[in-house]
């Protein structure tokens, strides 16, 4: 299926855009917006809403299923595998147009400015070529797109713009740990969060229905879907859907002349271009680039220094859950945001660890969730104690992540698979990963304080995971951005050094991760470097 | 093991399914996940087979699962779980699935049982607690 203004696939386009997720979307809105001609190819499909689970009775079993956030459990057509056996921490992501913004939980937090210089800093990993201020007109430009709840004045941050909406409702559960971090007189604030709590911008508010990781069937949740591609396709963008591409081509000059795809039917096709932009992840892109081999690239494509598929960061979460006495609420409302606390963010070396974390205060557990365990995985005992357990547990529980920085190790890595495939027969990514000793510190640390925060709010008991195997959400630094091309695969604007005119503007494009969400970063970053494209081209 | 095995012993497996969750306070007992734990082995041939065997093996363990008292019940279920325990595990996890999606006990729960949408739910607006606290400490960023 195809959307936007015509033009066959095997006509040369201004800039081909490989993927319509959250980068790609931003970046394919913004260039055509300035009259440059964009094809995107998104190996997945639109989702209807109509298609989402939340409308069945059995909505909450499609989450381990059909509808996970795993692709190696979901295993659909338009997914391709990972061989996550090298990792603690599996990845996650979703292909589909609005690609992983479908499923995520739209928790909103900027980078803060510290985020752009830890070299300078704190002495380690490096700084970022580009900094806050740079980026802060398009972190402004991004929220007015997807539509921000939230509020101003919270001082972990420097001044931002208003809000669109006021901030997700709180509600028994959130007041409850709001007062817990007060008794303890520690930072926190209403999330930002990419949902809207009124109606803005063509889009509906939000119901409080809950499962936001199950994707949003009325459009409240800010997937690219529904925010930026509606918008890219009404000014000229191309979005051709389930068109999975297998390599990057080159033309004689060395430059990046397009990519050949293949089809819903299997067909090769390829789409000639005058720029390439990837935005497939932080996993889908290193694999492209590695799987797109040449006599001038034998070792993958823009990776002469052997940098591409180094440095993957992911965000390691523990979990910490909290046992009440009384019931919160915590099966409704959005599922992963309800307030965030940044008291452990900057750099205290007294602590055991260079860089910090956040506390990220999600929602209950549903009925099912409460059952299994949800993502600590203590499941409720069976027989005759089964009732007294579950009830002890079911709306009395609130969930803090932690979400700690992690630093990029060149020995974390994503490469090709020598023997898996997808059903193309394109190689798998192969994710090899260690937790470092640093981030192990960080989140005990986290672990240890998220334990008084809760029985500070009044806990009776809780339970932890160290480290979360279902949280790889956030896949950085596989491409990065920096000014030395012997360390890094992207230059300041955005363009492979080894091949200026192909541009990687996804998570992988990140130097550091941050101790926050990182998708309003990665979007603020991906508009940069398209206002880049587009001044060099005027 | 063939095809359909598991529905001819679905009397056994409802038993089963009542012992890991026996009804209690207004809830239902635990065959009412029956057709949802029956559903999904037949969706999945290796499932089928690995609850099939887990039946099986509970059967095996006395004179006949049927005749037992709630407390050998438990304690033949018990002795299965340690020798079979990646099959009771799978065969607890498609139990509580199919249970705590089940209307009645969702309604039990409290919960307005079927879709979340279109109703989703609704959340009393309240007041935020005071940020003034938070406020009056001045920025924690370290500026760069």
């Amino acid at each position: 299926m195809t959307a936007g203004a015509a033009g066959a696939t095997g006509d040369r386009v201004d800039v081909l855009v490989i993927g319509a997720g959250a980068a790609g979307a931003a970046v394919a809105w913004r260039l055509a917006a300035a009259g440059i001609g964009v094809v995107c190819l998104e190996q997945g499909d639109w989702v209807e809403p109509r298609a989402y689970p939340h409308w069945r009775d059995d909505w909450e079993l499609h989450r381990h299923t059909d509808w996970s956030a795993e692709p190696n459990v979901r295993r659909l057509a338009q997914d391709y595998p990972v061989n996550d056996a090298a990792s603690p921490i599996a990845p996650l992501m979703f292909n589909a147009v609005g690609g992983s913004t479908i499923h995520w939980s739209a928790h909103f937090p900027r980078f803060r400015p510290s985020d752009f210089r830890v070299k300078s800093l704190d002495g380690v990993a490096d700084d970022w070529p580009i900094d806050y201020a740079t980026l802060e007109p398009y972190f402004d430009l991004n929220d007015r797109m997807m539509g921000v709840a939230g509020m101003t004045g919270d001082p972990a941050y420097p001044p931002k713009s208003a809000r669109q909406t006021p901030p997700i409702p709180l509600d028994t559960l959130g007041v409850t740990m709001a007062r817990g971090f007060d008794r303890l007189g520690w930072h926190w604030w209403p999330s930002d969060s990419a949902i809207l709590t009124r109606d803005y911008d063509g889009r509906r508010a939000c119901v409080n229905c809950g499962p936001c990781d199950l994707g949003c069937p009325i459009g409240a949740k800010a997937s690219t879907d529904v925010t930026y591609w509606p918008k890219a396709i009404a000014v000229g963008a191309r979005l051709v859907t389930r068109a999975r591409v297998r390599e990057i081509t080159l033309g004689g000059d060395g430059l990046a002349d397009g990519a050949v795809y293949y089809d819903r039917d299997g067909r090769v096709h390829a789409q000639k271009a005058r720029a390439v932009v990837l935005a497939g992840n932080g996993i889908g892109t290193p694999r492209l680039l590695l799987n797109s081999r040449s006599a001038r690239f034998p070792d993958g494509l823009a990776n002469r220094n052997g940098q591409v598929g180094r440095h993957l960061m992911f965000h390691p979460y523990a979990i910490v859950r909290g046992v009440f006495d009384r019931p919160l609420g915590g099966y409704r409302g959005p599922i992963g945001c309800s307030l965030i606390s940044q008291e452990f963010y900057e750099t205290d070396l007294s602590r055991g660890f260079v860089r910090g974390y956040s506390f990220q205060v999600a929602r209950g557990l549903t009925p099912i969730a409460s059952a299994s365990g949800g993502s600590i995985g203590d499941r409720v005992a069976w027989g005759r104690g089964h009732r007294r357990a579950y009830d002890e547990r079911f709306d009395r529980t609130i969930t803090v992540a932690v979400i700690g920085e992690d630093l990029p190790e060149a020995h974390n890595r994503v490469d090709l698979d020598p023997a898996l495939a997808d059903g193309h027969g394109i190689p798998a990514p192969r994710v090899t990963y260690a937790l470092s000793e640093n981030s192990r510190r960080m989140l005990d640390h986290g672990i240890a304080r998220a334990r008084e925060a809760l029985a500070a709010a009044g806990a009776r008991a809780i339970d932890v995971n160290p480290l979360l195997r279902a949280g790889g959400w956030h896949l950085m630094g596989t491409a990065r951005m920096g000014r030395d091309p012997a360390t890094s695969v992207i230059d300041p604007e955005g363009r492979c050094h080894d091949v200026p005119n192909l541009y990687v503007v996804d998570g992988s494009a990140m130097v550091t991760c941050a101790g926050v969400n990182p998708t309003s970063t990665i979007q603020a970053v991906a508009l940069y470097i398209a206002d880049g494209m587009i001044r060099r081209r005027a | 093991m063939s095809a359909g095995s598991l529905a001819a012993r679905r009397d056994l497996l409802a038993l089963v399914l009542d012992a890991l969750v026996p009804a209690s306070d207004g809830f239902p007992a635990g065959s009412v996940a029956l057709d949802h734990v029956l559903a999904m082995a037949a969706a999945s041939a290796d499932l089928e087979a690995a609850l099939t065997r887990g039946l099986e093996a509970i059967d095996e363990t006395g004179s006949g699962f049927a005749r037992l008292d709630a407390d050998d019940r438990e304690r033949a279920l018990a002795r299965v779980e340690e020798t079979h325990a990646a099959l009771f595990d799978a065969l607890v996890r498609h139990a509580y699935d199919g249970y705590y999606s089940h209307p009645e006990v969702l309604g039990r729960l409290g919960l307005e049982p079927g879709p979340v949408q279109p109703r989703g739910h609704r959340i009393e607006t309240a007041d935020l607690p005071d940020l003034g606290r938070v406020i009056a400490r001045g920025p924690i960023y370290r500026p760069a």
